[in-house]
């Protein structure tokens, strides 16, 4: 290695520049081309059967071309230039598909428009100034907040209650994670019946408004008894309320009577109900995933310990703040952070239901609306970075979490 | 098999050359748009003696989320030959980014185009001066539903005038039963059909059009007097005690497409829920199966109410309209073809077509239903006579045609009357 002479170090460089660069790109060109035009002359059948063979052989004609050519170079040199062989190609991917993207969104973010004027910083003033802007980091933080919170508690209860049956805990706990094969988008479409609202006189078709609209003596929800129909149009009913529109609880009895005056009743006044309503969607959908993380969590707690503190007569919550909580600390934060993110990248749930209407939007959403809806390229380009920012620090903080467990 | 066809289209091809010179048999047209379903397929059938004779094959791609596509596609340079637009705005925004060719360009009749389809409707796809967006597709919002019969059981006439019409609510309302359905919630769009109402009263108050192009293109603020006349009016039938099924409430909690139900159930009384909706000539699609039957006879429309007689009858639509990305020859084709007499004529003629064309040459009588028929020949006539107007918030810019116009309404529909000037307000300052 040291004393290499100069002949050497550019036979050196050029064989890494062949296995690592060039290679890699005639190869990658030279397939995409090739399927490029098959798919204008092979029909659909043939192209399918064409694709398997050759695609799934690509890789190992890619790795083995690199391999050959690195055997080229010196015995020394090989071990490092195969770290890279290895890492190279996904670099290149990830570089491709992630870095380039995010770097021409941070430089579109400070365009106007049509993305083709530089305007400064004036759409970052815009993001922290515009009402529907102000309105939409609320619920996104809102959403961090509710979401976060009830799916890490509800899961710990369910995963801690879980493993204290005696039996029936597998039947119990794939129940609770049921909604996790649910797609976010057929969970919302379930509770968008829960929430459905018809104008009176029509029949309530949302369990919840049918609900209501069914107490009372004289109301029901537009039953036929004995031929006769029975309505809620008796002023003794309660009225149907459509439920994603509430932006407040003024429509409610509790509603009626709120001041603002103290912090309390300042909070009720603003309670934002229908953003609160579509957040409990992604409680529902989560908290079965974190329930089943954290029993498995819960299990690998050594029985000796558990037994330990029995023994010096903890009870059960003791046990389970004092014991289970700190063992399974690093659980937690990871599934907080996954959680963090998720609910940062949420979009479907809105995208499906109040497609941000009435004060319910979040950022993802937002970001698409400036897109499609009021074709704004610098601003889209914005809440996108605005998204990137609030995510970088957790996935880095994360990382270097990492790090320090491994070195210990 | 595969290598016989494919060696005997390249022969054909070759002798297709040979013979037929600049022949453009065989030549692709690809056009996207935001139709799916059965006016997807009325319209690709349009097509069918088209390809015909010309040998052009046009095939059409329809997808609910046509317009983040086209966006994309526009970007990235991967843009179909032709690209129909539910809204004339984002044609013009296609041109001003640079993306479109002009019909002048294009070669076509601009003086024929103009007589076919009257010169504010071409003047609606105009940048600098050269014309973009290509007529096509229309609907009628200037109209209220309502069941003759009910009418005629309890004596009400069909109100020709806006007094007229209160003064019949005023009736509705004494019997004891609810005159107006009203239902503004629309995923995404809320508040749109409240700007309609705007439109349709603003088309009658102050100097009709006139103030409508103004208020449009901005020459006169939207806390004008005229607009807040107009603010005024909508406020009368959103917050007039008992006018509206539900109430304030109702009216931002409805989704519009139900909105209408109430009209077809009848309470223990035998009355049905509501006996007016003003809305647009496509929420028939949106009706329950039962009542959709019955459309144009059971449940059919009258004009929305004139405000001022010295007023031209304006009409207020809104529609389709197509821009064009490329100058290929056979696009050319394909352009002056959608542009003709003849286009429409498949689709008309289809059982469940409820899209009206714009141009005022065309046969209705080709129409497979009455209601079609009678809501062609409103929007004809108004193009006649130059008193057709397009929706107000396709045509102003999207922060405020999309954005705080609609939001707005909304608000002015929960906070009451007093909110109007607040609303108004709000919508000046978001204009860019």
């Amino acid at each position: 290695m040291k004393n290499l002479t100069q002949r050497e170090k550019i036979f050196n460089f050029g064989i890494s520049l062949l296995a690592l660069g060039a290679f890699p790109l005639v190869w990658f060109l030279s397939q995409a081309i090739l399927f490029r035009e098959l798919t204008e002359i092979v029909s659909r059948n043939v192209l399918v059967v064409i694709g398997i063979i050759v695609g799934s052989s690509f890789v190992f004609l890619l790795f083995n071309g690199m391999e050959r050519l690195i055997r080229l170079a010196p015995r020394e040199r090989r071990d490092s230039l195969e770290a890279r062989m290895f890492a190279g190609p996904s670099l290149f991917m990830i570089g491709l598909f992630l870095f380039y993207p995010a770097i021409r969104t941070i430089y579109l973010s400070f365009k106007d428009r049509y993305g083709k004027e530089f305007n400064g910083i004036e759409n970052y003033s815009w993001a922290f100034s515009d009402t529907e802007m102000l309105v939409t980091i609320r619920n996104q933080i809102v959403w961090l907040v509710f979401v976060v919170f009830f799916t890490l508690f509800i899961g710990l209860i369910v995963g801690w209650l879980s493993d204290r049956l005696n039996k029936g805990e597998a039947f119990f706990k794939s129940i609770v994670f049921m909604p996790m094969a649910i797609s976010a988008v057929g969970a919302t479409a379930i509770f968008k019946f829960i929430y459905e609202y018809r104008p009176p006189p029509l029949t309530q078709i949302g369990i919840v408004n049918g609900i209501r609209v069914s107490a009372g003596e004289k109301c029901s929800n537009n039953r036929i008894i004995d031929g006769e129909l029975n309505d809620y149009a008796d002023s003794s009913c309660n009225r149907a309320i459509g439920w994603l529109q509430q932006r407040d609880l003024s429509n409610l009895q509790i509603g009626e009577t709120l001041e603002s005056g103290g912090w309390l009743s300042n909070l009720l006044v603003n309670f934002p109900l229908n953003t609160v309503l579509l957040l409990i969607i992604m409680i529902w959908a989560y908290t079965g995933f974190a329930a089943v993380v954290f029993s498995a969590g819960i299990k690998a707690i050594p029985a000796d310990i558990m037994e330990a503190g029995q023994i010096d007569g903890a009870s059960e919550i003791k046990i389970f703040i004092s014991i289970v909580i700190p063992y399974i600390k690093s659980t937690i934060v990871v599934v907080g952070t996954y959680m963090v993110v998720t609910v940062l990248k949420a979009f479907d749930i809105i995208y499906v239901s109040t497609r941000g209407d009435l004060e319910t939007n979040l950022l993802a959403v937002k970001m698409l609306d400036e897109f499609s809806k009021y074709r704004n390229i610098g601003r889209s380009s914005t809440v996108a970075v605005i998204i990137f920012v609030c995510v970088v620090p957790i996935i880095v903080g994360n990382a270097l979490r990492e790090r320090e467990n491994n070195s210990l | 098999m595969k290598k016989s066809i494919f060696g005997l289209l390249v022969i054909l091809s070759m002798i297709a050359v040979a013979c037929g010179g600049g022949s453009l048999e065989g030549e692709e047209v690809f056009i996207t748009g935001a139709l799916v379903g059965n006016d997807a397929a009325g319209f690709q059938q349009n097509f069918d003696s088209f390809t015909e004779e010309t040998g052009i094959i046009v095939s059409f791609q329809g997808s609910d989320n046509f317009e983040q596509e086209v966006q994309i596609q526009m970007e990235s340079g991967d843009t179909p030959d032709i690209a129909l637009w539910p809204q004339p705005g984002a044609v013009v925004d296609a041109a001003n980014r640079g993306y479109l060719v002009s019909l002048e360009d294009l070669g076509v009749d601009m003086d024929e185009y103009r007589s076919n389809f009257s010169s504010y409707i071409v003047g609606l796809g105009e940048v600098d001066g050269a014309h973009y967006g290509g007529a096509h597709a229309f609907n009628l919002k200037s109209i209220v539903w309502y069941q003759p019969a009910e009418f005629e059981a309890r004596g009400y006439s069909i109100p020709g005038t806006w007094d007229e019409m209160i003064a019949l609510a005023d009736q509705i309302v004494a019997d004891g039963m609810t005159p107006f359905c009203f239902g503004m919630y629309s995923n995404g769009a809320s508040g749109w059909l409240a700007t309609d109402w705007m439109e349709d009263i603003m088309l009658r108050t102050g100097e009709g059009t006139a103030t409508y192009d103004k208020w449009v293109s901005h020459d006169i603020p939207f806390n004008d007097p005229v607009v807040k006349n107009a603010a005024t009016f909508l406020s009368q039938i959103m917050h007039t005690e008992g006018y509206v099924v539900g109430g304030t409430d109702a009216i931002v909690s409805t989704y519009f497409g139900n909105a209408q139900d109430p009209m077809f159930e009848k309470d223990a009384n035998g009355n049905p829920g509501c006996f007016m909706h003003r809305q647009a000539s496509f929420i028939t699609s949106f009706w329950p199966e039962a009542a959709q039957a019955g459309a144009g006879s059971e449940t059919t429309v009258f004009p929305f109410p004139a405000m001022d007689d010295g007023l031209p009858k304006a009409a207020l639509g809104a529609g389709d309209m197509f821009g064009v990305f490329n100058d290929r020859e056979a696009t050319i084709e394909v352009v002056n073809y959608m542009l003709s007499n003849d286009f429409f004529e498949a689709a008309a003629q289809r059982p469940d077509n409820s899209r009206i064309y714009g141009h005022v040459d065309f046969d209705t009588s080709l129409y497979s239903k009455d209601i079609t028929r009678v809501l062609a020949d409103t929007i004809t006539g108004a193009l006649a006579e130059n008193a057709f107007r397009f929706d107000a918030s396709d045509l102003m810019p999207p922060e405020v045609g999309a954005g705080s116009f609609w939001k707005e309404m909304m608000n002015l529909a929960v906070e009451g009357p007093g909110y109007i000037d607040t609303a108004l307000d709000n919508i000046e300052t978001s204009w860019p």
